[in-house]
């Protein structure tokens, strides 16, 4: 059986966040014998499963992305733990600028062909190769999540029968997550997709839970009642609005003001832009900048007419789906803290009010 | 057979986000099929139109932004 | 045939305001502070249209400078740079600047066929043309002609000033570009 074979069979999909069809980009390209990269730059915030899988399993790694490609490039943030572990065991490492985008697929591409680590507007798979923005021509290349390489290795050796022992029938597999923020042992969990959040959440010693955020920056939020009763799986997800993503989970301290919070994320978010695309160069500080208004009680009413429309004006317009990811992140953000954001508006921080009630 | 023809007979352009400078061009020569956000860049990222006016809209972008996508 | 030599000096100066007119608008075009599609439509199509009728005149001044018989001009010496016998250097530069408006105005017309890198590196010499070509009319319209001449020079001001508001210009796009690229990207 072939290796894309046993991939569908084993239903693998890729770990960095897309959840795409393994096979399916594998094939593509076979067909034109694209080089790989293998992503190991944890580029979404708060994950840190690619760091483990090279730390622990770099071994497998290889293999998984040796029967991948004959030619391996191996991409990590530089001046990582990640970068500095590659470089050791002698691979060719593809340094990375430690910011959110450039970790992003064709990003990759652009800076592995000596461009810049910037997405490129895509009309056609990248694994088919293409041009940057300047004209330059992209060779045919492969981008894979490190997780999904390490589960390459994994099901070509023991089989697609055990892995689809693990996880849901539509969600098969073994997973990392990485569970941080408000709990007693913060770091990256083996688990798999359909395990009750509640497990995960006593595993990783969850206390004062105020709210959860799912898949970092591209994710969302669950509140404190959902994330106690909810299954931690897409399909379980959905009518939340989330995705399982990378596999991060932060937990929100009930003390902390929520806003404040998505404030900082959203600042973070407005300097990451490749400032590339109008939407996004202009609409992520605009959008940031009314958040933290918000958060400081100075935004009125019509005001937030203003941020909403801004929001549902940031998806679908980019190169790549960075404003997509944000626009889901605040709005999901806005929908979970709603009466914080009321009390926001209404001049008044209900968090900052109850730490200061704790505290008399 | 006619049918055929007519599908024939549309053509879709989209917009190159990384190419568009914010000329605003488009959205004069659109006749509100495009409008711009706040920054002056289009809210729509697809448009679909008789071959004709797709043609004069895409060679009136001066930043080169406007692409013919083949139908598929 | 002196005749065909005042027409070829005449089209020659329309040639060149013409060819300044073109000039003006595009930068106007591309150092533009803000986005008013309207204008921005309106300024484009005559900088498209007006760079497409010089060609009427400057085609017009290069035939019947060859064609005519008061000085001595063949075909390869209008088109070949600095190939001249009569004012070698002087009708160089015209022949020069010609040919980077052929340049131009080809890779225009096949512009959605070309990458968009080598437009603009071609589109851009025209900041070399348009002096070159002031250059060869000043220095060809010499003493007798003032009318000519001052035309020229006017030209060479109007344009002088256009390029300066050109570099000084900030757009909002542009500028936030800039501003993200010097950042950390490689």
């Amino acid at each position: 059986m072939s290796l894309t074979d046993l991939l569908d069979e084993a239903g693998l999909t890729g770990r960095g966040g897309a959840m795409f069809p393994t096979s399916v980009k594998l094939r593509a390209a076979f067909d034109n014998r694209a080089e790989l990269i293998v992503n190991a730059c944890d580029g979404e915030v708060g994950t840190h499963k690619d760091a483990l899988v090279v730390a622990e399993h770099l071994r497998e790694l290889e293999h998984g992305a040796g029967l991948v490609a004959r030619k391996v490039h191996w991409a990590a943030h530089r001046g990582s733990d990640t970068e500095d572990r590659l470089l050791e065991a002698g691979l060719r490492v593809l340094s990375v600028p430690a910011r959110y985008v450039a970790s992003e697929e064709s990003a990759l591409v652009s800076l592995l062909h000596g461009g810049l680590a910037r997405p490129v507007m895509r009309h056609e798979p990248i694994a088919r190769g293409g041009r940057d923005s300047q004209g330059h021509r992209l060779r045919p290349t492969l981008v894979l999540n490190a997780e999904t390489v390490w589960r390459i290795s994994q099901i070509a050796q023991y089989g697609p029968g055990r892995f689809r022992g693990f996880g849901t029938p539509d969600e098969p597999g073994p997973r990392l997550v990485t569970i941080g923020g408000s709990v007693e042992r913060p770091g990256v969990y083996d688990t798999a997709a359909g395990v009750p959040m509640r497990e995960l959440l006593t595993a990783a010693g969850a206390f004062e839970v105020g709210a959860v955020g799912i898949g970092g920056l591209s994710g969302g939020w669950l509140s404190a009642g959902d994330a106690w009763s909810v299954a931690w799986s897409n399909a379980a997800l959905a009518p939340h609005g989330l995705r399982t993503g990378t596999g991060a989970i932060h937990v929100l301290e009930r003390s902390a003001c929520p806003l404040q919070y998505v404030t900082r994320l959203a600042r973070f978010a407005a300097g990451e832009s490749a400032g590339q695309c109008g939407p996004c160069m202009f609409g992520v500080p605009a959008v940031a900048t009314q958040v933290a208004q918000l958060a400081d009680g100075a935004l009125a009413y019509d005001e937030f007419a203003l941020l909403q429309q801004r929001l549902r004006l940031l998806p679908g317009r980019g190169a790549c789906r960075y404003p997509d990811g944000i626009a889901g992140f605040i709005s999901s953000a806005l929908r979970t803290f709603r009466a914080d954001v009321e009390a926001h508006l209404a001049g008044a921080c209900v968090a900052m009010k109850e730490r200061a009630g704790a505290a008399r | 057979m006619r049918r055929a023809r007519r599908e024939a007979e549309v053509a879709e352009v989209i917009v190159d986000r990384v190419a568009c400078t914010a000329h605003g061009v488009c959205a004069v020569m659109s006749d509100g099929a495009v409008e711009l956000d706040e920054f002056g860049y289009p809210i729509q990222s697809r448009l679909t139109l008789p071959p004709e006016e797709a043609r004069v809209l895409v060679e009136a972008c001066p930043a080169r932004a406007l692409l013919f996508r083949r139908p598929t | 045939m002196t005749f065909l030599w005042y027409v070829s000096r005449a089209t020659g100066v329309i040639s060149i305001v013409l060819m300044t007119t073109v000039m003006v608008l595009g930068m106007f075009l591309s150092g533009a502070r803000r986005s008013v599609g309207s204008r921005t439509t309106i300024v484009q199509s005559v900088h498209r249209s007006l760079a497409l009728g010089m060609l009427v005149f400057l085609v017009l001044h290069i035939a019947t400078a060859i064609i005519d018989t008061y000085v001595h001009i063949n075909v390869v010496a209008a088109v070949l740079p600095f190939a001249s016998s009569y004012r070698r250097f002087a009708v160089g530069l015209g022949a020069l600047g010609a040919d980077i408006v052929a340049a131009v105005v080809v890779t225009s017309l096949l512009r959605r066929r070309i990458s968009e890198r080598v437009w603009r590196l071609v589109h851009r010499s025209s900041f070399v043309m348009w002096p070159l070509t002031l250059w060869h009319g000043i220095s060809m319209s010499t003493g007798n002609e003032p009318l000519l001449r001052f035309t020229t020079i006017g030209c060479g001001v109007i344009g002088t000033a256009a390029v300066l508001w050109r570099l000084a210009g900030t757009h909002h796009d542009s500028a936030r570009r800039r501003e993200v690229l010097r950042q950390e990207w490689t």
